[in-house]
């Protein structure tokens, strides 16, 4: 039984078929990755899934619920959590504010508590504040709290981007190119991170990168798109394989098949 | 003293309308020409209610507030969905219907002329305590989840949405709650003054109201109290000046936004938990 079914799913803009005839389909708990050469509508997919666009054709099934055509923050709160690629943070927030914003559409109270002045009020902005802390520290951000986010330094950004998507409590987070711009000793450690995220939380992961060490180490099934079009779907070591995939995508006929 | 007293009466009655012109545009950053309007409908409603049809004051007052509601509803329901641009322009359209409106039914409201001889009913006492309880408010509202996802869509409408909040809602919701505290001082205004007429609740009001937001900075609501009491008491302390009053009043706006861009105070508080922080800074100093 699969958690997330995307099933032929389109997007034209003028005349490019950014998004053509595309088909996913994702377990529970599992992690997979989509790759592609530039412009190959990777984001598009996700902005597909995550309704920013609306879909020319095709459904998204999320574990039995029909997402296609909800606004996007029912979307998001039906359980799809996203990164940005160009990273995206409030910026007149701080850390934990950023955070606290995505785990706030889920504190229960209202305006009655806030004309009123409700213990209810603060019980819930202390429960919010905790969770935040909670995922703050999942990443490795404690201590930034107070921090404006446009000061961090770009990795710790990064991180705060998963954190704060985290707190949206998905059920299905999808990654977009988390690994751009950082060094290869961050990108280990972000390998790390995505790996012990997906052991604490009941979630299931897509990522887009263009490092393919990222996605290979953490995929079970690699998605390859080309101009619009899903090309290849297969295991990693299925897909370093693929004629087409190497053609298309790695260029030359790797030696190693 | 008389004339002291009646000075801050009138900036506690443009403290309220400040305050709802800094969730609207410092909290939510959504620009409103049409916040002088809901003045105008709180002052003419309760006071042609109460004068005309002798409504008690309360009652008058009730519901010139929901006549204030209605209408936020009104204007807000289909401008949320409107990109920024927009929604100034509908606002300031939305405003100026109204002074129309106003100006042509002249059977009730007295048209240019005005509307005078309603009785005196609003004392400073009454105004400071108005002022408190809403500025608590705007403070706990700022303070909670609403403030923070109104903050994050000012800063990026997409990313909020990606995150749950429904930013539509949440717009109206800011959009309506400062048209009843506008439309309440409305109701403060006509009884205070006694006189009113349309011309005193143009775009150049609601405007006068989002430049004393950015002076005192956007993000902050200290700010947007300091710079009431200065800009509204400015004007005259300037009297010695006679009629280069308004040039004076200019020039300093302009310095200021000029050398402090995010206004005078950006984007800090003066809390009560800053206040301790300092004194025990002060404290520990020797």
């Amino acid at each position: 039984m699969s958690l997330l079914e995307v099933r032929n799913i389109s997007k034209a803009f003028g005349g490019v078929r950014a998004v053509d005839d595309v088909s996913l389909e994702l377990g529970g708990h599992d992690i997979v990755g989509i790759i592609g050469p530039n412009g190959a509508g990777k984001t598009t997919v996700f902005n597909l899934l995550t309704g920013i666009y609306p879909l020319d054709a095709g459904r998204v099934i999320l574990d039995g619920k029909e997402l296609t055509g909800l606004p996007q923050h029912e979307i998001a709160r039906a359980g799809i959590g996203r990164t940005f690629q160009n990273i995206r943070l409030f910026k007149g927030l701080n850390v934990l504010e950023n955070v606290m914003t995505a785990a706030d559409p889920y504190s229960a109270y209202n305006l009655l508590d806030i004309c009123c002045f409700t213990p209810r009020k603060r019980r819930r902005e202390r429960e919010v504040r905790e969770l935040s802390r909670g995922y703050l520290k999942t990443v490795g951000l404690e201590g930034y709290e107070k921090e404006k986010p446009e000061s961090l330094p770009y990795g710790l950004q990064r991180k705060l981007e998963l954190a704060r998507a985290l707190a949206t409590n998905p059920r299905v987070l999808l990654l977009d190119e988390p690994a751009a711009g950082l060094n290869p000793s961050e990108v280990r450690a972000f390998i790390e991170l995505v790996r012990t995220i997906h052991g604490r939380f009941d979630l299931s992961i897509i990522i887009i990168e263009h490092r393919l060490e990222v996605v290979m180490e953490l995929s079970s099934t690699i998605f390859v798109l080309n101009f619009g079009k899903l090309l290849a779907s297969g295991t990693p070591a299925e897909i370093v394989c693929h004629k087409a995939v190497t053609e298309a995508y790695l260029g030359e006929e790797e030696a190693a098949c | 003293m008389e004339y002291l007293l009646s000075t801050l009466t009138f900036t506690g009655i443009a403290l309220i309308g400040v305050l709802g012109t800094y969730m609207v545009t410092g909290l939510t950053g959504l620009f409103s020409f049409g916040q002088a309007a809901f003045l105008a409908i709180g002052a003419y409603v309760s006071a042609v209610l109460f004068k005309n049809l002798g409504l008690p004051l309360p009652l008058a007052a009730l519901a010139a507030v929901l006549v204030g509601l209605a209408a936020g509803l009104l204007v807000g329901l289909p401008t949320v969905r409107l990109r920024r641009d927009y929604i100034s322009l509908v606002t300031f359209g939305f405003g100026e219907a109204i002074i129309a409106v106003l100006n042509n039914t002249t059977n009730i409201t007295g048209g240019a002329m005005g509307l005078s001889g309603v009785p005196q009913h609003t004392s400073f006492p009454l105004v400071f305590i108005s002022v408190v309880v809403c500025l608590a408010v705007v403070v706990s509202y700022k303070n909670s989840k609403y403030g923070r996802q109104c903050l994050a869509l000012r800063n990026d409408e997409l990313a909020a949405k990606s995150m749950g909040i429904n930013v539509e809602r949440l717009k109206l919701i800011t959009f309506l709650i400062a048209s009843v505290m506008t439309s309440f001082a409305g109701v403060l205004y006509v009884f205070y003054t006694t006189y009113v007429e349309p011309g005193a609740f143009g775009w150049v009001v609601s405007a006068e109201w989002m430049i004393i937001v950015f002076v005192g900075g956007v993000n902050s609501l200290t700010g947007a109290v300091v710079s009431t009491v200065l800009l509204t008491g400015l004007p005259e302390f300037l009297r010695f000046a006679s009629e280069w009053r308004i040039a004076i009043y200019c020039v300093i706006v302009l310095l200021i936004l000029n050398f402090r861009p995010s206004g005078m105070f950006g984007q800090h508080e003066i809390s009560l938990s800053f206040l301790r922080r300092l004194v025990r800074k002060g404290a520990k100093a020797p």
